[in-house]
Parts: C-alpha cells; sequence; structure tokens
C-alpha cells in the first residue's frame, strides 16, 4: 500500500468510528463519553480555526475564543429573542463571528507574528470585558440559558437535541460539513494564495499576490470555523457564557492545533482528541491534570514539532518506503507535510500559553 | 536615448530619490533605459542598487521622482499592482515558496497572475494553469525537479526556480538582482544561457558584481556610485572610463 492508501483507509476508519459512537459506546456501558466525543468534535473547530490561520497562511492568532464567544451568543440570543431554530441559530452565530473577525481582522491583519498574536489577544480581551460587564445581554460570568429548539420539525417527524443520539449526528454532520468546506478551499486556488503568503510573503507580493486582503480572508474564514465552534457549543450545553471568551480558552486551541499538528487538515481533530481525552480521564482522579496535558504538549513540541500529523506522515514514509523503494514519493500534497519552519516558529509562542 | 535602439524606452526613472535618516541611498537619479536592450546596473556595494529595485517594484516608497515602465507610470503603486503591470524580479538572496513543490511554486505564481481566486475549484483542475506551470518549468531547465520541494532544490536550481516564478506574470520588464551570485562556474554558465535566452523577448535589467558576466552579456551598463548615477555606456566604453576605473574598477577588494 502506498502512504496515500493507508491515509485514506486512516480517513475512513476515522469516519466509521465516528459514526458508530452512539451505538458502540453503549454497549460498552459508557454513554457519557458520547457526549465527550461530541465535545471533542465541537472543540476541533475551534482548533481547526487556530489551524486555518496558523497552518496555511502562517499567523498565530491567541484570540480565536472572541469568534468562539460571538457564535455562542449569536446562537443563544438568536433562539431567546427571535426564536431562531437550530440551523437559523447556527447560522447567525456563524455570521456574527464572521462580522466581528471581519471588523477585528481589518487592524489585525496588517501586522505579523508576535504583533498579530499580541493584537489578537486585546482584541478578545476588550471584548470578554465587554461581554462580562453587558450582564443584562450576556449575563456576563453566570451566562444565559435558553432551551434549544428541534432539529428537524416536518410534520410528524421531529427530531430533537434532547435526544443524545440526534445531538451527537446532529454535531457530527455540522462539524464534518465544515471540515468539508475546509478541505475545498484549502486545494482551491484561494488555498494556493494561503499557502504561498505562508511560506513567503515577500515573494508572494512580486508573483501579484495581494498579502493583505489573502490573509484578512484568511482571518475571516477562520472566524467562520470557531464561530460554528461556539455556536454548536451553545446548543450543546444549552447556555452562552461570557467566560468562554477568556483567551485562557484561545490558548487551549492554540495547544489542540499544535499538538495535533498545524497546517495538516484533521491533525488539529485528533490533538483535540487526546488532551480532552486526557483531561476527562486524568481530572477524575487528579486535580491538577493540566500538568499532564503541559507535559504531552513540550513532548510533542520537542520530538515531533509537526504534531501528530507529521508524526503520522513520516512514520508513513518510513513504512512505506522499504516497498515503494525506487518510485518518487516526494510529492504528497503540500498541505499536509513541511510546515516544519512554521509550526516550529509557532510553538515557541505556542508553549508559552 | 542612445544608439542602437529604436527609441522605446523600457524604464525611465526621473529625479527619484529615497532617503533612510541621513543616508541617501537613491540620489535624485534621473535615466531612460532603451528597450530591447540587455542592460546592467553595476556599482560597489552600497551604491544604492538594490534601493533603486526596491524603490522600482514598489517594495518601497520614494521621497521624490517617478518611474515609468514602457511609458506607464507605476510610481506609488503597492508592489502586487506593478507585478500586474508586467514587472518582475528576483532577490538578491534567492526568494522563492520554500516548503512548496518546484511545480506548486510555479502554480501560485501562475494562478497570482491569472487572477484565479475561486475557493471550491480544486486548483490542480485548471488544464491552461497547468500547462504555462509546465512551460515555465521547461523554460528554465527544472523539469526533472518538477516535484521535488523547493527546499531540497541545489542553490543553483532555487536561483532558476525564481526567475520561473519572475517570468509567470508574462513580464515586459524583469529586473534581476545578482542572479549568479554565490554560483559555482557551471551553475553560472546555465544561468547566464537562461538570462540571456530571457532578454531576447523580455526587457532585463541585471544588478550584477561578477564583471566577466556583466561584460559578456550586457547591451549597456549604467554605473552606480553612493546613490547617484556616475556613468553609462556600452561595457567597453565602461571598461575604459577612467571615472569608473577609479571608483569601482580600481578598487581591488570590490572587484570580484
Amino acid at each position: 500500500m502506498t502512504a496515500v492508501a493507508i491515509s485514506r483507509a486512516a480517513l475512513i476508519l476515522t469516519v466509521a468510528a465516528l459514526l458508530a459512537v452512539p451505538t458502540v459506546l453503549p454497549l460498552l456501558g459508557s454513554p457519557f463519553w458520547i457526549d465527550v466525543v461530541a465535545e471533542i468534535l465541537i472543540w476541533s473547530l475551534l482548533a481547526a480555526s487556530v489551524n486555518l490561520l496558523l497552518g496555511y497562511v502562517g499567523l498565530l492568532s491567541f484570540g480565536q475564543a472572541l469568534y468562539f464567544g460571538v457564535g455562542m451568543y449569536g446562537a443563544a440570543l438568536s433562539v431567546i429573542h427571535w426564536g431562531a431554530g437550530f440551523w437559523g441559530g447556527l447560522a447567525v452565530g456563524v455570521v456574527a463571528a464572521m462580522i466581528m473577525a471581519a471588523i477585528a481582522g481589518s487592524v489585525a491583519v496588517r501586522l505579523t507574528w508576535h504583533y498579530f498574536a499580541i493584537i489578537t489577544v486585546v482584541f478578545s480581551l476588550i471584548l470578554y470585558f465587554a461581554a462580562m460587564s453587558a450582564k443584562p445581554i450576556t449575563g456576563g460570568d453566570d451566562g444565559i440559558s435558553f432551551s434549544v429548539p428541534d432539529v428537524v420539525s416536518l410534520g410528524g417527524l421531529k427530531l430533537s437535541l434532547a435526544d443524545q443520539s440526534v445531538q451527537y449526528y446532529t454535531i457530527l454532520l455540522v462539524v464534518a460539513g465544515f471540515y468539508g468546506l475546509f478541505s475545498i478551499i484549502v486545494r482551491s486556488p484561494l488555498g494556493v494564495r494561503f499557502m504561498a503568503v505562508r511560506e513567503n510573503d515577500r515573494r508572494a507580493a512580486l508573483v501579484g499576490i495581494n498579502v493583505y486582503v489573502t490573509r484578512y480572508v484568511a482571518f475571516v474564514l477562520a472566524g467562520a470555523l470557531a464561530g460554528a465552534s461556539g455556536a454548536l457549543f451553545a446548543f450543546f450545553g444549552r447556555y452562552a457564557s461570557a467566560s468562554y471568551m477568556f483567551y485562557h480558552v484561545s490558548g487551549e486551541a492554540v495547544v489542540w492545533a499544535i499538538v495535533g499538528g498545524a497546517g495538516s487538515l484533521l491533525g488539529p481533530l485528533f490533538g483535540t482528541g487526546l488532551l480532552i481525552v486526557f483531561r476527562e480521564v486524568i481530572s477524575t482522579f487528579w486535580e491538577h491534570y493540566l500538568f499532564v496535558v503541559g507535559a504531552i504538549t513540550v513532548l510533542v513540541v520537542m520530538f515531533a514539532p509537526r504534531g501528530l500529523a507529521g508524526a503520522w506522515n513520516d512514520a508513513l514514509q518510513v513504512l512505506t518506503r522499504s516497498k515503494d523503494a525506487g518510485t518518487s514519493d516526494t510529492t504528497a500534497s503540500s498541505g499536509e507535510q513541511d510546515l516544519a519552519k512554521s509550526t516550529t516558529d509557532a510553538t515557541r509562542g505556542g508553549s508559552g500559553a | 536615448m542612445l544608439d542602437g535602439s529604436d527609441g522605446a524606452v523600457a524604464l525611465s526613472v526621473n529625479g527619484l530619490t529615497r532617503r533612510f535618516g541621513g543616508l541617501v541611498a537613491v540620489d535624485n537619479i534621473s535615466f531612460d533605459l532603451p528597450a530591447r536592450r540587455l542592460n546592467a546596473i553595476i556599482g560597489p556595494n552600497g551604491a544604492g542598487k538594490t534601493t533603486l529595485f526596491n524603490l522600482i517594484t514598489g517594495e518601497i516608497r520614494p521621497d521624490a521622482g517617478r518611474v515609468k515602465v514602457h511609458g506607464q507610470d507605476i510610481t506609488g503603486l503597492k508592489p502586487h499592482q506593478i507585478v500586474r503591470r508586467g514587472v518582475s524580479r528576483t532577490l538578491q538572496i534567492k526568494s522563492v515558496f520554500t516548503g512548496l513543490t518546484v511545480a506548486e511554486n510555479v502554480r501560485a505564481a501562475v494562478m497570482a497572475h491569472e487572477g484565479l481566486v475561486s475557493p471550491f475549484r480544486p486548483a490542480s483542475s485548471y488544464g491552461a494553469v497547468n500547462q504555462r506551470v509546465e512551460g515555465l518549468v521547461v523554460q528554465v531547465g527544472l523539469r526533472k525537479q518538477l516535484n521535488t520541494r523547493a527546499s531540497a532544490l541545489s542553490y543553483g536550481d532555487i536561483a532558476l526556480l525564481e526567475i520561473a516564478l519572475a517570468l509567470a506574470n508574462e513580464p515586459k520588464l524583469l529586473l534581476l538582482d545578482e542572479p549568479v551570485c554565490g554560483m559555482g562556474p557551471q551553475e553560472t554558465e546555465q544561468t547566464v544561457e537562461t538570462i540571456r535566452t530571457i532578454s531576447e523577448s523580455v526587457d532585463v535589467v541585471l544588478i550584477e558584481h561578477d564583471m566577466e558576466v556583466v561584460f559578456a552579456i550586457a547591451d549597456e551598463i549604467i554605473v552606480m556610485a553612493q546613490g547617484a548615477l556616475l556613468a553609462r555606456g556600452t561595457p567597453a566604453q565602461i571598461s575604459s572610463s577612467a571615472e569608473v576605473q577609479e571608483a569601482y574598477l580600481g578598487a581591488p577588494e570590490e572587484a570580484d
């Protein structure tokens, strides 16, 4: 088998496993874990938002929680005040986050590296404190709760998030949809522009790419991913709270993305999964589980600077080389490989989180 | 206008000035470079040659003066807009998309030139783009390295790849900043040959320290010193100019 075929098989296996979760986990006597997997799927979109910026255009944002929070409130407030349904609330959350990103991004993407990282934090802090103090609207730290609308309500057919399986499959559907879009975009001419800017912004300008606009578009799209994550999390938890806009949440997403492997489409999903599973397992008997998360992060950064996805690709190269000796295997898609530069640069910033 | 050309002007610089603090890097320079010639700019380190290129390509803004390319005023435009108007350049420190393959490098440049921004269609599905990518790669002689990552190329091949990127916008004017700097004899020969072929269809302006190369391929030479234009003429005129000898060629540590 070639490396590509193995990767494809692994993807199919992952999708099959995700589809089987609501059937299999109760048989193992742990329906609680269905919600954990749902939560991983939701949070992985926030990590994907970090990944789009860091792994594809080379911008490290420590402020993606802002767009998560805006997505959360967009969904919650539209359900509470406008009686929006699930899909309407999701759309409002995503669009609101994109508008927020369009506003903040117009300033932020003029800067790069640490200046960019700092301004993203500043924006998220300003809006965090604004949301905390706007208690009548946002509920501040306590947040606001709402009762979830039906996902589908067609004649006799009613599907509600109150049903754990319906909720899980709804989340899986939406998350998969966003990964599908993400995947299409990074393979498109727009994605080619992203990668050109990531690799060398000066040369990108010298081949006629408007670097500012390219980064701006990526920033708004990343806002959409974070907004979708926040909106889903609002429906999942039946509430929205300003506390999720804190930069601590942004930092966690950066760690998930880097551990999973920035620049690889699904790496951050696995990074998010690994670290949330660790949290769930270890926090039941040791409250200082973050030590373990920190240790894992340091180990990954030291021994697999391109994250789990990078380690996986390297392993595939080694495994398939002996069989495919002689055939040139240097052509794996650029999206998946050699982000050594941007990722190691990024991890220097990320490990401080 | 100098002898030999048919009167068309490739690059016209008028009163161009740029200061960095107290240093006047480019000091009120004016010249017209005739089209369909291979022009070279020489001068000692710090003469302002690269700053002049940066001013032409919009990477830094002039304090005064205008730049025209083929009669079109490009002063004050942004680098990507100037590229769109048919001006390309290579950099002294070779600049390519390191983590991408040769094909992906050139594809990014061709797609930028074609103005393709679709977020939905696969980038690999544009037949015309793929053909142009292949054509450019063949043109600079990197056919065999099509799927090699730029980070794995030899220094000479990186320089050739950079030239392919610079040709992707079908330039009318190509600025080359020390194209053979740091190359061995064989790489130099290959690159010089490529430049010579390109200059048959594109107006080329070259900054170069290697005098052998300059005198071998340039039709006309401009000599800069301390931000100003010192002399200009054919290679024969320049090599016999006492002024140039003194300012530039006479200093042995500069004339490598």
